[in-house]
């Protein structure tokens, strides 16, 4: 099974790293280098959402309280809150579902500042996530980046990891500089929540809920063209990176935790080899577990 | 007797849990496998997987000696790199190169190897990037040059070179003028390319930039140059290399406007803490011959 997931990222001119678990049968698993520590990109939005909900179970954060983010203050992304120009007012809980469902960085930003990151580290170590740890915001990433490459902005550092003429400079990928975490982690985590044990039964439904709406359905959703097949996932993409972590529920009901992060050997912004190999990947992970 | 390959066996199905796949982690087909299986658990006396449908799982006595047998593959491992440092007749480099790197800048990257490390044999193998990777990952190459976008999972790599390209073009289709064309002009005959499977990544970069060029101008496989300047010779495939030296009656040499299409290529290395690993500095003297042969 191994070397068939292999030679799919293999195909596609990517690494890659896989865990998928039976959520009914945990011991079941199909394992590609899983205890890898990756950076995750926006894969950090789940572990933040997750200990967000816990804070919001414990009554240290209200969901519905209000919070306006200014245009200047708001950090720069393709999606979301990021992309628009004026002034918006949401509750902390709109500002999760954008965060989880367009992967909006400005509303990341905004709860992981309302969380904390020590907060979250506590949380997530409480949660028995080993190798996760979210550093820090898109904010901080982006300067990080900026910093690296030795561009002007943003869209000049991005430039240069998209670039193929040109080797990609020093730590701009390395784990240890950003958010982080293995795909074992992120199916733990994934089975702790569908299984209840971890937040309250209306944090746990407004997780699933979230994730089940997510816009993207070109990684792991791809590799299950069926309308019966429920995905409920969160991507992740920075640079070359291209990842996806969701809970595959097929029509009887039988459900799969799925974690997979990939990273292409092209720079290039659009690569939907990869993108379907990540489905492909799950596909083949789920059928052996099934 | 234990042999190396029993083990190799053991530990690629207990990875694999399946025959197939396990035979081709190893690089033999499977009625070898089985037999190699079947004379380990003759020579352990006890059965070491249970065979299922298409899969197989380890037993009791498997998972008990699974881990022995991997410390003992490690340790041959060790050896066979100890052995080779202790060559009486000099470190031996052992270079790949890509098929795409062109003979003479092939040839400087060896020569620079042999002057870089005095005393060194230098052997030089040519495969296929992604054959060329897993061999600098096995410890089995001392470097490779091999063709940039590449999955470089561990690897250590030298800066990505750029070699300009030129189209060879049957002078039935246009005249050896050795004029620039622009790429989109370059119709009415297949692109030769290699096989994609060689370097997956570096292969869907240049048919991808080919098709941003020249939409349905066709490309045709062929299993290296020699093949595919005998078929711009006959009149049936242009050829786009970096090699200045390839020519043949009957076919044109034309620079490409902007470059297109260059050949990325890089050297790649294993990492330092590896037995036998070059020195860094000869590395960056090394990646210098890459870029000016």
């Amino acid at each position: 099974m191994n070397a068939r997931i292999r030679a799919v990222f293999d195909d596609a001119g990517a690494r890659g790293w896989l865990h998928a678990i039976s959520l009914d049968r945990p011991e079941d698993s199909v394992e590609l280098d899983a205890d890898v520590v990756v950076p995750i990109a926006s894969v950090y939005k789940l572990p933040l959402l997750a200990g967000f909900c816990r804070l919001v179970d414990t009554g240290e954060l209200d969901p519905c309280e209000q919070l306006t983010l200014s245009p200047e203050s708001r950090i720069p992304g393709p999606t979301g809150l990021s992309i628009l120009a004026d002034p918006v007012t949401m509750s902390l809980r709109d500002l999760a579902v954008t965060m989880m469902t367009v992967s909006d960085n400005a509303s990341a930003d905004a709860l992981l500042n309302k969380v904390g990151p020590d907060r979250l580290a506590e949380l997530l170590q409480s949660f028995g996530l080993e190798h996760t740890r979210v550093r820090r915001g898109a904010a901080g990433n982006l300067v990080e980046l900026v910093r690296r490459t030795g561009a002007s902005d943003p869209d000049a550092a991005f430039a240069v990891l998209a670039d193929n003429d040109q080797t990609d400079p020093a730590g701009v990928y390395d784990a240890a500089n950003l958010s982080a975490g293995s795909a074992r982690d992120m199916t733990l985590l994934l089975r702790e929540v569908w299984g209840g044990g971890l937040l309250s039964e209306g944090q746990t439904a407004f997780v699933r809920r979230s994730m089940e709406q997510q816009v993207f359905t070109q990684r792991i959703a791809a590799g299950f063209p069926h309308d019966g097949v429920r995905i409920a996932g969160k991507t992740g993409t920075f640079g070359a990176l291209r990842h996806e972590v969701a809970v595959v529920t097929l029509p009887g009901g039988d459900a799969y935790a799925v974690a997979v992060f990939t990273h292409a050997a092209r720079g290039d912004r659009r690569l939907p080899r990869v993108d379907a190999a990540i489905g492909e990947a799950a596909r083949l992970a789920v059928d052996h577990l099934r | 007797m234990l042999t190396e390959r029993y083990l190799q066996i053991f530990v690629a199905l207990a990875d694999e849990q399946h025959f197939g796949d396990a035979a081709r982690v190893i690089g033999i087909t499977q009625p070898p496998l089985s037999q190699g299986l079947r004379r380990l658990e003759a020579l352990v006396g006890a059965k070491l997987f249970e065979r299922g449908p298409g899969q197989v799982e380890l037993t009791p006595a498997g998972k008990a000696l699974l881990p022995h047998a991997r410390r003992a593959l490690n340790a041959i491992d060790e050896f066979h790199h100890a052995a080779s440092a202790q060559d009486p007749e000099g470190v031996e480099i052992r270079l790949g190169l890509a098929p795409e790197v062109p003979a003479s800048v092939g040839a400087a990257v060896a020569a620079a190897c042999s002057a870089a490390v005095r005393g060194s044999r230098v052997s030089v193998i040519s495969a296929p990037t992604s054959s060329l990777v897993q061999q600098v990952s096995a410890g089995r190459l001392g470097l490779a040059a091999v063709l940039h976008p590449a999955v470089l999972d561990g690897l250590e790599a030298g800066p990505v070179t750029l070699m300009s390209t030129w189209a060879l073009v049957p002078t039935a289709l246009y005249p050896d003028d050795g004029a620039a064309l622009p790429l989109g002009k370059l119709q009415g005959l297949p692109i030769a390319v290699r096989p994609r499977a060689e370097a997956p990544a570096a292969r869907d970069l240049f048919l991808d930039t080919l098709a941003l060029h020249r939409p349905g101008g066709g490309t045709v496989i062929v299993t290296d140059e020699r093949a595919g300047l005998a078929m711009a010779a006959a009149g049936q495939a242009i050829v786009v290399t970096p090699d200045p030296s390839l020519a043949a009656a009957g076919v044109g040499r034309h620079p490409l406007i902007d470059d297109p299409l260059p050949v990325r290529l890089r050297l790649v290395w294993p990492q330092s803490r590896t037995p036998n690993a070059l020195p860094a500095e000869v590395m960056a003297q090394l990646s210098q011959a890459l870029e000016t042969p």
